[in-house]
């Protein structure tokens, strides 16, 4: 046994080495970034900025009214921007960088990986292995690692094993898959027992298994502008793939905009070809109804979306259509027999169903007023004639008892109030450890 | 050629005094037996019905040398005139081909003496459709002018109406098309083309467009069904179809260029379009709303003569290539020595015999004067033999490797024509539904007493159910009175015969079973009648096959070894074709992946997409 354990810890050892050769090259001070982090600098997403064009959509959460009195962090200087400098990748290497050229001992460590990780989505790196390699990078080799056997059973060196846990939870947030460099890393850090390795380990099995799990996917960068957004929406919401997306009317651009009552709300609608002949057939004794709004959220952002509907029709009316002969002059459609499928063939549940009215069309406008939506419904009628000749009630739910749209100057700090609840957090966990 | 004309007009005539002599012209109204059941119909209720079947019909000697000399000129203009592959590069049948074609009297073969035509029988137009087949263009145009086009007068024309077109149709101074098919709308009515009686109701006004008209751009004679307003027997106005006869003559009758197309290249197959076009009262085909009949008659029957003609090209086809295997050498062997090419003949012999057989035994029972309802039958005839073309003309080119891949070979042509067989007249899917769903409500209407006691679970009933389940799978032989009979079927193929009755009487009790379990929904399980239909046509093929080499073997026809072998091949795969897809219409058969495939193809549909990600692709 001791044998093996001696050849294990050998090995181990001779990793160790390579790891801190290897650490070591990696911490000389580049000028530049890593060539690594260059290939994946472009995926990266670029820093959330809210553009004017959204501030509607994006609804305004509630207030917190408890405001934590902000301590300045030990390391808080080395985010301190250069005068005219850019907060961007090369940036957040170059503080890393300096960090570990200020302090050969590595003292604070851990203090400076939490503010990094509450730094990272003001740098845009929140979504970059590379950079959370680096993270990583900072702590000591083969100091964590458990020696013996009581170590091994107790958490040894507890905080900085939590610091690296809440590295790898950042990462699990933001969706980031671990890879050989940051398994291979925590090895030499923590060693194969402890916590860190754990959580990337049910990260590797995870991820897979729950990354394409939701049927129905959002893209990860949403577009920007609110025509493009709301056309994804509609596409998302519409289960017939031959359902045409029409614009019907373009918002302003921004740099002609005239204040005053030049405002154009965009007006984006979806109609499947059964919809419109579900609206041909319709008869024009029954009213239409426009509803809405209703919401609809794509990742961080919220659209509303108004319906074009009818009510069901009673059972009385349905079943007037009849199958004409000539549909099928090859075979019968159906047989002439008065006995129908067996029980035991009847695979069917018995489901209460609750047939609902149709809907003929969908649209997300800019604005949720009358006159915004009768654009719509103008536009509708140039490919369904048959509107013209049917009523159509605006049943349109007031400003109460949904979810507004912030149309004040809140949204621009969206991205940070999300920031700072994340430190919240993060400092939380800080203090518990601590 | 009119001399030719005039020699085959004679010989016509010869022909009709003879069959006025016929003694089953006399003993037909008499029917002193039961009347004869449709042999498809019967095999559903595991039933073998032998009148009409077995013996194979034959024909006179005399109607024989009649026929011989009828295909004697029309196999030497085929063979020295008609040149297909410049038919075929120019997309166009020439005129003088179609004028000699016109001659031969061949644009009018079934249609009666008494109005111009040579008034064949159709075990004798399957006869002349065998060396016509030999040109897949005109095949198709004359079948389209005459199975189609001009079948409806023949079938519902009014005295009148056939004085006045039959002559002209027959003599092919006029061709005739057959329009029923509409462009693709979303809507459910198939039939948009109106037909509005005029004020002082004389004439229709005839307005639409109808697409894929064989010789649509040649005819001048249509058929035509159009929507009309019809006053029901309860007083209500309804929207009825009906057909008429439409001259191009009317007015208000275009057509569009005809289409490029993959084979068939020298048949016309266009739209034509039909606008104010005014139709006198008189030339309503059948009668007002009853067009819906004119079109399925006329479509059942016109299956037929394209069904029955592969056997020519089989039989040209198996020369040509065996031609090539006996003199192409390959690793200094001829390729006719090697195993995978001797099968590939086997089967395309297999094919053809059994084409020929089914064919040839439909004609039989078409032109028998008891005729019953043979709709199955000739849709069966035409599923098989457009498949079996299909697969022989593929496997003969297989065979010429990449020669036959290039233009100079017929073979090319001849795949490029086959593949067009599967999809006219009705696709082949939707024949399979039509032969499972009419033999289903045939056996579903007899069966249903017994269905509806077994449903209301009589213990008696139920009990010997089970009971004859039981004695079924325990070990019963099967006799449905084949082999005893030694007039039916000859001993040699006793083996074959005694296969052939297990699987009708296991497909009769198979039907019951599905009948019972589905009843009138098996409307919706395609899949399940697509097996049904597969075991039929199986059936079918096996009747005809034992039934010819039978006779074969007992007149002494030449080479009957060899036929009893094709049939005995043919009989042994159908056999184990069967028992494996009866099987697999068993509920809990592990063979059958219905579920699973309808599962694969509805993500795939829904999605619209092979899903699949990229073999390369990878999670991080």
């Amino acid at each position: 046994m001791s044998c093996v354990r001696a050849v294990l810890l050998v090995q181990s050892l001779a990793r160790g080495r390579a790891g801190i050769r290897r650490a070591s090259h990696l911490g000389t001070p580049f000028p530049q970034v890593p060539p690594l982090a260059l290939r994946s600098l472009h995926c990266s997403s670029a820093p959330h900025t809210s553009e004017k064009s959204e501030k509607s959509l994006v609804p305004r959460p509630p207030e917190s009214g408890k405001r934590l009195a902000k301590v300045p962090a030990p390391w808080e200087d080395l985010f301190h921007p250069a005068p005219g400098g850019t907060r961007d990748k090369a940036s957040f290497v170059r503080a890393v960088q300096s960090f570990e050229q200020h302090n050969v001992h590595k003292r604070g460590h851990v203090d400076f990986i939490y503010l990094a990780l509450r730094k990272m989505r003001e740098y845009g790196v929140e979504r970059d292995l590379a950079a959370y390699n680096l993270l990583l990078d900072i702590f000591p080799k083969e100091v964590f690692r458990p020696r013996n056997f009581i170590q091994q059973i107790f958490l040894h060196y507890p905080r900085q094993q939590e610091c690296g846990v809440a590295v790898l939870d950042q990462m699990e947030s933001n969706g980031v898959m671990p890879n050989k460099e940051t398994k291979f890393l925590l090895l030499q850090i923590f060693g194969r027992g402890s916590h860190p390795m754990l959580k990337l380990e049910r990260m590797r099995l995870w991820f897979t298994r729950f990354q394409h799990i939701n049927p129905f996917p959002v893209p990860r960068d949403l577009p920007h502008g609110a025509v493009e957004l709301a056309t994804l929406g509609l596409q998302h919401m519409e289960p017939d793939l031959s359902a045409r997306v029409t614009v019907y009317q373009r918002p302003l651009p921004d740099d002609v905009t005239d204040p005053g009552d030049l405002i154009q709300p965009h007006i984006v609608g979806i109609q499947s070809p059964d919809q419109q002949d579900a609206l041909a057939r319709h008869s024009p004794a029954r009213p239409l109804f426009v509803e809405g709004p209703f919401s609809l959220w794509l990742r961080n952002k919220c659209v509303y979306y108004h319906i074009l509907r009818a009510d069901l029709l009673p059972p009385k009316e349905k079943d007037l259509e009849e199958i004409p002969e000539e549909w099928n002059l090859h075979y019968p459609m159906k047989l002439d027999l008065d006995y129908a499928r067996s029980g035991w063939d009847d695979y069917e549940f018995d489901i209460d169903e609750v047939e609902e009215g149709p809907v003929f069309a969908m649209c997300v406008a800019g604005a949720h007023d009358q006159e915004t939506l009768a654009k719509w419904i103008q536009g509708l009628q140039e490919t369904n004639p048959a509107l013209a000749s049917i009523p159509v009630v605006f049943q349109l739910a007031g400003s109460t008892g949904e979810l507004l749209t912030a149309s004040g100057p809140e949204d621009p700090r969206q991205s940070q109030r999300e920031g700072r609840e994340e430190d919240d957090h993060l400092q939380r966990q800080q203090q518990g450890q601590s | 050629m009119s001399g030719c004309r005039l020699f085959l007009r004679t010989a016509a005539g010869a022909r009709t005094c003879q069959a006025l002599m016929d003694p089953r012209a006399s003993r037909r109204p008499l029917r002193t037996c039961p009347p004869r059941r449709a042999f498809a119909k019967e095999l559903f209720l595991g039933k073998i019905e032998k009148k009409g079947v077995f013996p194979f019909p034959e024909v006179s000697q005399d109607e024989l040398n009649e026929i011989n000399q009828f295909v004697g000129p029309v196999e030497r203009f085929f063979a020295e005139e008609v040149d297909s592959g410049k038919i075929d590069r120019e997309g166009k049948i020439p005129d003088d081909t179609l004028a000699k074609l016109k001659s031969l009297g061949l644009f009018g073969m079934q249609v009666p003496e008494k109005y111009g035509g040579l008034g064949l029988s159709n075990t004798m137009s399957t006869r002349l459709g065998e060396i016509v087949s030999l040109d897949g263009s005109i095949a198709v145009t004359l079948a389209a002018h005459q199975a189609l086009g001009l079948k409806g007068i023949v079938l519902f024309g009014t005295e009148a109406q056939k004085a006045k077109y039959l002559p002209r149709l027959a003599s092919g101074e006029h061709v005739a098309a057959f329009c029923f098919l509409e462009p693709a709308r979303n809507d459910a009515a198939s039939i948009r083309t109106r037909a509005t009686l005029s004020e002082d109701e004389t004439h229709y006004v005839l307005n639409g467009s109808k697409v894929w008209i064989t010789n649509g751009g040649i005819a001048e004679i249509f058929t035509v069904l159009a929507k009309t307003k019809v006053v029901d027997s309860d007083g209500s106005e309804k929207d009825r179809i009906t057909a008429f006869i439409v001259e191009r003559d009317f007015g208000g009758v275009t057509n569009g260029k005809p289409g490029d197309k993959l084979g068939l290249r020298g048949s016309n197959i266009c739209e034509v379009h039909f606008e104010d076009t005014r139709v006198p009262v008189v030339n309503v085909l059948g009668e007002i709303g009853g067009g819906f009949k004119v079109a399925v008659d006329v479509l059942n029957s016109g299956r037929f003569s394209l069904g029955s003609v592969v056997a020519g090209m089989l039989r040209r086809l198996i020369e040509l290539t065996a031609e090539y295997a006996c003199e192409r050498k390959q690793f200094t062997r001829k390729l006719s020595e090697f195993g995978l090419i001797q099968e590939k003949f086997a089967l395309m012999a297999q094919k053809a015999y059994a084409i020929e057989s089914m064919s040839y035994l439909t004609a039989g029972m078409l032109d028998h004067p008891e005729c019953p309802d043979c709709s199955i039958e000739t849709a069966m005839v035409k599923v098989f033999s457009s498949e079996g073309a299909w697969q022989c003309v593929s496997e003969a080119l297989q065979i010429l490797g990449g020669l036959g891949y290039i233009k100079d070979h017929p073979h090319e042509r001849m795949l490029r024509d086959a593949r067009a067989l599967l999809f006219l007249e009705g696709t082949n899917e939707i024949l399979r539904m039509f032969i499972a769903l009419t033999g289903l409500q045939h056996a579903g209407s007899i069966l249903t007493p017994r269905i509806k006691e077994l449903k209301e679970s009589r213990v008696a009933i139920a009990m010997e159910t089970m009971a004859r389940r039981l004695w079924d799978t325990v070990g019963r032989t099967v006799d449905l009175g084949l082999t005893d009979d030694p007039g039916v079927v000859h001993p040699s193929l006793g083996d074959s015969v005694t296969k052939l009755e297990e699987n009708v009487f296991y497909f009769g009790r198979t039907v019951e079973t599905l009948l019972l379990r589905f009843g009138k929904t098996i409307v919706e399980e395609q899949l399940v009648m697509k097996r049904v239909a597969n075991v039929l046509i199986n059936l079918y093929g096996m009747t005809a096959v034992l039934s010819r080499a039978s006779r074969s073997i007992r007149i002494g026809l030449r080479d009957h070894d060899h036929e009893v072998l094709l049939a005995s091949t043919f009989c042994m795969e159908a056999y184990f074709q069967n028992l494996f897809i009866l099987a697999q219409l068993d509920k809990y058969d592990p063979g059958n992946l219905d579920e699973l495939v309808k599962k694969v193809s509805q993500r795939i549909l829904e999605k619209r997409t092979y899903i699949c990600a990229h073999p390369l692709d990878r999670t991080t």
